[in-house]
């Protein structure tokens, strides 16, 4: 447990965290290997969790069409995913896979549910750096949409400059 | 240039969480890309009569939005293959084969035009992205050309202007074109002819009685000639209607972003033929023609005095405005250059030949290799650089008079 509690170090939303405040969520954290390729949630599966990557890389997908998904971000050791989870009762909105043999620490809504009635202060600080992340993941998202926009017009050739003139004749 | 955009695609391979990881670059997926242009109930083309190099233009109409796109016969060829089921690779071997040579360039253009005509399936978000991304660009270059192309777009028009053109037309505007109309009008304008010359006798006598009078006549001159500007604009448009086509447009603009002037845009009569556009051209001139030949038949009518000197001055300058009006080298897109261009199948012949001055050094150094259009196109510009020359000569001369005489 005390080795969990000094990798919760590194982990952002803890960053905040005391010594004291670490252990106790490390008590709530279930420890999950799971080998490569394996499917850890998918997209529209119910969602009540939150990971956080021990170690190993996961990649979080997009369904687009038949077998092809949309690759919009990796996670690496030290950080989370899946926390619409911890808030929101709506299904998983993208898929998480591993890509390399992981292990993730798994908190469960309802133990965190439970930090927020016993430590409020806890739940304070992980909640406002949630709330950094969450920013930044939203920035991250629309750079995203503008890159996919780029990638849309360039590959369809649509032009960004004014169009010219269009061909006409007005009599005078 | 930046680098091209690259999306990542995991592709599954079955049940069992296998997947492999794709980037694909957006030039990858540019050469894979197979343009759909809009089902055929939604466009109609038009080839257009062969220009002096022997070349076939097309003007391609889109019934949806009703704007039109002049293609070359490399364009038209690579239109259509835009079916959606060939790739731009594809197509560019195929232009290869047929033409001999091939530059993705074209491809570029081409989807620009179409794209900005809404004649390719495309996604409307896009348009708003792209405009306010285009506005964004701080050159001032741009911004300038920017607010150019809005400054020479300003116009004011009138609501519903074909339909409103259609009931002229059904209501006895459709006499204009009779046979028995255009007689008429060749035996008035031949009359006034023969007046004008009897007329010219008394020419000092008309300057001393319009001198006398200079605010009266200035104004009775601008309302004449500001009437018959609408008329004639309005019989351009119920030329078109003849022929059965549609009037896009009809108001007031800044032509070429410069003169201030009525205009009819009867753009689809591209869709009719070439005698159809000429006639079209030529009906905007015949109401000055046939308007000056009644007022100097009316001068004749009338006793000597103010009156029939007015008449005459009115008669004559409108006479003066049809000449300018079917003058085609002044660098203005009036009658007398739309009837050139069609002559000479070049719709575009201004538009090439001002682009042809940047390289004009460079051309004329290997002149052994123009084409017949570019010789077209010097000899517009040669003419129009002629034209304006001695119009400034003339002025300059009239101007010196004035200030001698007063």
């Amino acid at each position: 447990m005390q080795l969990v509690s000094e990798f919760l170090r590194n982990v952002s939303f803890c960053q905040d965290l005391n010594e004291a405040a670490r252990s106790k969520l490390a008590e709530l954290l279930i420890s999950k290997k799971i080998s490569a390729g394996a499917v850890i949630f998918r997209e529209f599966d119910d969602s009540d969790c939150l990971y956080i990557v021990k170690s190993g890389r996961i990649i979080i997908s997009k369904h687009v069409q038949d077998q092809v998904d949309i690759v919009l971000t990796r996670f690496h050791t030290g950080d989370f995913f899946g926390e619409m989870g911890l808030f929101d009762t709506s299904p998983r909105s993208a898929t998480a896979q591993t890509e390399t043999d992981s292990v993730l620490l798994r908190l469960d809504r309802k133990a965190f549910q439970q930090v927020f009635s016993d430590e409020p202060e806890i739940a304070a600080r992980i909640c406002y750096r949630l709330v950094t992340v969450f920013i930044e993941r939203l920035r991250a998202t629309n750079d995203q949409a503008r890159e996919a926009i780029r990638w849309g017009l360039e590959a369809t050739g649509f032009s960004p400059e004014p169009q010219r003139s269009p061909f006409g004749r007005r009599s005078t | 240039m930046a680098d091209p955009a690259k999306l990542e695609l995991l592709n599954r391979s079955g049940d069992a969480g296998g997947f492999e990881i794709v980037q694909i670059d957006s030039l990858h997926a540019y050469s894979a890309y197979k343009p759909r242009r809009l089902p055929e109930s939604d466009w109609e083309v038009t080839p257009q009569p062969k220009s002096a190099d022997g070349t076939r233009q097309f003007v391609l109409r889109n019934l949806r939005q009703d704007s039109y796109v002049l293609l070359n016969a490399g364009e038209y060829f690579l239109w259509n293959y835009f079916d959606g089921r060939h790739s731009l690779e594809e197509i560019g071997r195929a232009f290869y084969v047929a033409f001999g040579a091939f530059d993705y360039l074209l491809i570029r253009q081409l989807l620009g035009k179409l794209y900005g005509c809404g004649l390719l399936e495309s996604k409307r978000l896009l348009d708003f992205q792209l405009n306010r991304g285009a506005m964004r660009d701080s050159r001032w270059t741009t911004r300038l050309r920017w607010n150019w192309m809005k400054w020479c777009a300003l116009s004011l028009r009138v609501p519903h202007a074909d339909r409103v053109c259609s009931l002229i037309y059904q209501r006895g505007g459709f006499l204009l074109f009779h046979p028995f109309t255009f007689l008429l009008s060749a035996a008035a304008a031949v009359c006034a002819l023969a007046l004008a010359l009897r007329f010219g006798q008394n020419a000092s006598s008309f300057a001393y009685f319009l001198k006398a009078r200079p605010w009266l006549i200035s104004g009775v001159m601008l309302a004449t000639l500001i009437s018959a500007s609408i008329l004639h604009v309005l019989v351009h448009a119920l030329a078109c209607k003849a022929h059965g086509r549609r009037v896009r447009e009809l108001g007031f603009f800044l032509l070429q972003g410069v003169v201030p002037t009525f205009y009819a845009d009867v753009t689809d009569i591209f869709m009719s033929s070439r005698r159809a556009r000429v006639t079209v051209d030529l009906a905007g001139p015949m109401v000055e023609v046939v308007l000056g030949s009644i007022a100097i038949v009316a001068a004749q009518a009338v006793s000597a005095g103010l009156g029939q000197a007015l008449l005459f001055g009115v008669g004559l300058a409108l006479w003066e405005s049809a000449l300018l009006n079917l003058y085609p080298f002044n660098f203005l897109e009036m009658d007398g250059y739309n009837i050139l261009a069609d002559l000479t199948a070049m719709p575009m012949l201004r538009q090439q030949a001002l682009a042809l001055i940047p390289h004009l050094p460079e051309r004329l150094l290997n002149f052994k290799s123009l084409a017949r259009a570019e010789w077209l196109q010097l000899a517009y510009l040669a003419l129009c650089l002629t034209s304006v020359v001695i119009y400034v000569i003339v002025h300059i001369d009239a101007l010196r008079a004035l200030i001698h005489f007063s």
